[in-house]
């Protein structure tokens, strides 16, 4: 009973839920005001991107007479329960150990597609050309930062060097840190790590690989069709998606907590992933352009994947 | 109570769409400018370009309408979700500007689209534009209000 208590916790209110969507779009605020502050401009209030969601929700909701309306009114809410489940299943370094019995990397490996599945569906189903567009281009780029990410995880995961079940343990790999460091002092995974620093831009369509809701040219992509409340859920959902995707990388590389209190951990882990969203995601976007669809995937095969490779032949090696 | 809150609040995200109905350019480029330059930025009122009319709540119309897009804008305008507020750019929507009388403009663009906001000039300066944009979301919030925002 009380791991049913204790899941419900996780998923509505702590690691997910409510502190999920909180920091989702506290980031996402501080995102869009750095990039204006970048650009010397004075930019929108740190609560932007709640206004935003609040307003569409009086909003009209309209659905092309075209569109398959079932699927087209349960991508979103697909995406965001998806991310909200990913979220709960994270554990932070210090302060929350992750649910009882998902404490599994394969898990998130099959949790972190999800955003970018609903999105497809959401594309398919509008029955836009546009959104067909942005549907295959969103595939694409998938496949492509796949890799890497794959990699990335394997690499962590043998220089941790569980045994059987316990290889992919979240657990395990936060301990090990716990006792040895964090794996970003590590040089063999240093690679890894830039490697997944390429792959929060990747997932989140920023900056370089902004290809499938590229506004000048498939006008939003997957989202065209999407109006009214089913795009607040959208815009919630890209929310916790980066929340998720940063958190992920500071559970991988950088987990450590500043000692045995609490509250003063969960500062820390916010604000190591505060720094890891600038670094990532504020100033790759400000600095770069947008890629086109072949040259964004041969980025991802060129240059990411064999970077997390390197790391995980390494790990091999020297296990 | 929820639905006063986000009603007053309602107005500080406003997305702007760009429809062109035969505009000269001039004033797209200068509506352009007054978001992507950051001297004039608009952000600080809370504003974003979005690509897709769904996302628009703040419409900024330029150009006569031309005959060739008369259908086509009237059907984008259709597309646009309830609330919205129209802003008319330039001198074209208001009396046709340099191609009045034209036979292939069909300007005033009120006589199809209700216009809410008009800022004249050929094309108008961006400091005017920016003054729309908020005279714009003053209108919206007074609506919203009053609860005449609905679809008619
Ligand atoms: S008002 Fe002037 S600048 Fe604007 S579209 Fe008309 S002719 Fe061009």
């Amino acid at each position: 009973m009380t791991s049913f208590f204790e899941a419900t916790f996780a998923m509505f209110i702590f690691p997910g839920g409510l502190f999920a969507l909180a920091a989702g779009l506290m980031l996402k605020g501080v995102d869009r005001k750095a990039v204006a502050r970048l650009q010397r401009r004075v930019g929108p209030p740190l609560y932007q991107p709640a206004l935003d969601v609040l307003k569409l929700t009086i909003k009209e909701t309209l659905i092309p007479h075209t569109a398959n309306e079932v699927a087209f009114k349960l991508a979103p809410v697909l995406g965001l329960s998806g991310v909200l489940l990913t979220a709960a299943v994270m554990p932070i370094g210090g302060v929350w150990n992750g649910v009882t019995g998902m404490k599994d990397l394969l898990v998130l490996l099959y949790l972190l597609p999800v955003p970018a599945m609903a999105l497809m569906i959401a594309g398919s189903a509008s029955s836009s050309p546009y959104g067909a567009l942005g549907f295959s281009r969103e595939m694409v780029v998938m496949f492509a930062y796949e890799m890497p990410l794959i990699a990335s995880f394997l690499a962590v995961a043998v220089r941790v060097g569980g045994t059987g079940s316990g290889m992919f343990a979240l657990d395990n790999i936060i301990n090990y840190q716990m006792q040895h460091g964090p794996m970003i002092f590590d040089p063999i995974m240093l690679p890894a790590f830039v490697a997944m620093l390429l792959f929060i831009p990747g997932t989140m369509g920023s900056g370089l690989f902004d290809i499938p809701e590229a506004e000048p040219e498939v006008i939003e992509g997957p989202l065209l069709e999407y109006s009214g409340p089913l795009l607040a859920m959208f815009q919630l959902m890209s929310a916790v998606k980066l929340v998720v995707v940063v958190e992920l990388v500071v559970a991988l590389f950088m987990p450590n907590g500043l000692g045995g209190n609490v509250l003063v951990n969960l500062v820390w882990h916010l604000f190591k992933c505060l720094a890891l969203m600038l670094v990532a995601v504020t100033v790759f976007r400000a600095s770069t352009g947008r890629l086109r669809l072949e040259q964004g995937f041969a980025f991802f095969v060129k240059y990411t994947s064999p970077l997390a490779l390197v790391s995980l032949g390494l790990a091999y090696m020297l296990r | 109570m929820l639905n006063k809150f986000i009603n007053k609040i309602a107005p500080r995200s406003p997305w702007l769409y760009r429809l062109n109905a035969g505009s000269c350019n001039g004033c797209d480029v200068e509506l352009a400018t007054v978001a992507l330059i950051p001297r004039y930025d608009v952000e600080r009122l809370g504003c974003k370009y979005c690509g897709s009319p769904r996302h628009a709540d703040i419409v900024l119309i330029s150009g006569p309408l031309t005959s060739r897009v008369r259908d086509k804008v009237l059907r984008v305008y259709d597309e646009i979700p309830h609330p919205k507020v129209t802003l008319a750019c330039g001198a074209c929507p208001i009396s046709g500007g340099v191609y009045r009388d034209s036979y292939t403009v069909n300007s005033p663009i009120d006589q199809y689209i209700p216009i809410d906001v008009v800022v004249p000039g050929c094309p108008p300066r961006p400091h005017a534009i920016i003054e729309g944009v908020a005279l714009a979301l003053e209108i919206w919030r007074k609506r919203l209000e009053e609860g005449t925002c609905s679809r008619s």
